[in-house]
């Protein structure tokens, strides 16, 4: 009967940890447009920083955030990313972004959640030429680490 | 009650196994656009005196190539005119030769006039600084001695597709 308690309790933990491992973001980032340049050089880097990302894991398995889009960008052009890492992680940088699953946030061991910025630059050289209003869904994915 | 002790702990082996190994995901929709970008700028002050001549010719053309200037754009086939604002005094010409960037074509030594005249064309997706403007100033004898004066040369990028 002791084990059945201690089992039904283990197991009412166990339900729980689907609720401590969380990554959510608080929205989409503003249209970002390259307009300018300085003659004589590259257009300037346009930077977006307005939303930020909420992520916690289970204290017996860190976890760490892999970024990638739905489809390469354009030619000449990049995008990147960087998330701020929670307390105790650690972030990858400026990571630029392709379909290809790439770390941003490694080692995360917070078990409470945590709000940090999330920051996207999108970088155009001339070859790029012009550019119309495109969409890239960018996909955060919280997995084990390492 | 052996089978009822240990139903509980394989429950919790199967429900957590999952979980730790299981995924999260958050989606963002980055929207995203490159303008049209032509920019053009000119440094230094360039200055031309005809002061000599040889003997039986008009006077010798005054140069100066101490100036540069620079050009980004990301469009196709733009080029680069210029123009003053008011017309030079009879007798003088002041013309100007610009070094064209990579791929981009000039229209070599241009007398310069109220009218907008083309300096370099096709010029097409190109970050370029550090070209040469080199400045002629021309008279005839006929011009006579005339003073110092200044002439403001605006420079116009334009045509790009």
């Amino acid at each position: 009967m002791k084990l059945l308690v201690i089992g039904s309790a283990l197991l009412s933990v166990g339900g729980g940890f689907a609720h401590a491992q969380t990554l959510l973001v608080s929205g989409s980032p503003a249209t970002m447009t390259v307009t300018g340049a300085t003659a004589g050089s590259q257009p300037l880097t346009q930077t977006e920083n307005s939303t930020t990302y909420t992520v916690s894991a289970l204290i017996i398995q860190p976890k760490k955030v892999t970024a990638q889009i739905n489809t390469n960008m354009p030619a000449g052009v990049t995008l990147t990313v960087l998330l701020v890492a929670p307390s105790g992680a650690t972030s990858a940088g400026r990571v630029a972004l392709d379909n290809i699953a790439r770390d941003v946030v490694t080692n995360i061991t917070n078990t409470l959640p945590q709000a940090r910025i999330v920051e996207y630059q999108l970088t155009a050289t001339v070859s790029a030429g012009v550019i119309p209003v495109s969409t890239r869904t960018v996909t955060l994915t919280l997995v084990n680490y390492p | 009650m052996r089978a009822s002790l240990f139903a509980p702990i394989l429950a919790l082996t199967t429900a957590v196994a999952p979980m730790l190994a299981s995924a999260q995901t958050a989606t963002q929709t980055v929207t995203f656009a490159v303008n049209a970008i032509n920019q053009i700028s000119a440094t230094g002050s360039p200055s031309v005196t005809v002061t000599t001549a040889t003997a039986g010719s008009q006077p010798t053309d005054a140069t100066d190539a101490s100036s540069t200037w620079a050009v980004t754009t990301n469009q196709t086939g733009a080029k680069i005119s210029a123009s003053i604002p008011t017309a030079m005094p009879a007798g003088l010409t002041l013309s100007v030769n610009l070094v064209a960037p990579a791929g981009a074509t000039s229209a070599g030594v241009t007398a310069l006039g109220t009218v907008a005249v083309d300096l370099v064309t096709s010029i097409t997706k190109v970050a370029q600084s550090g070209m040469t403007a080199t400045y002629h100033l021309s008279a005839t004898a006929a011009a006579g001695v005339v003073g110092s004066g200044t002439k403001v040369v605006t420079y116009t990028i334009s045509g790009g597709t």
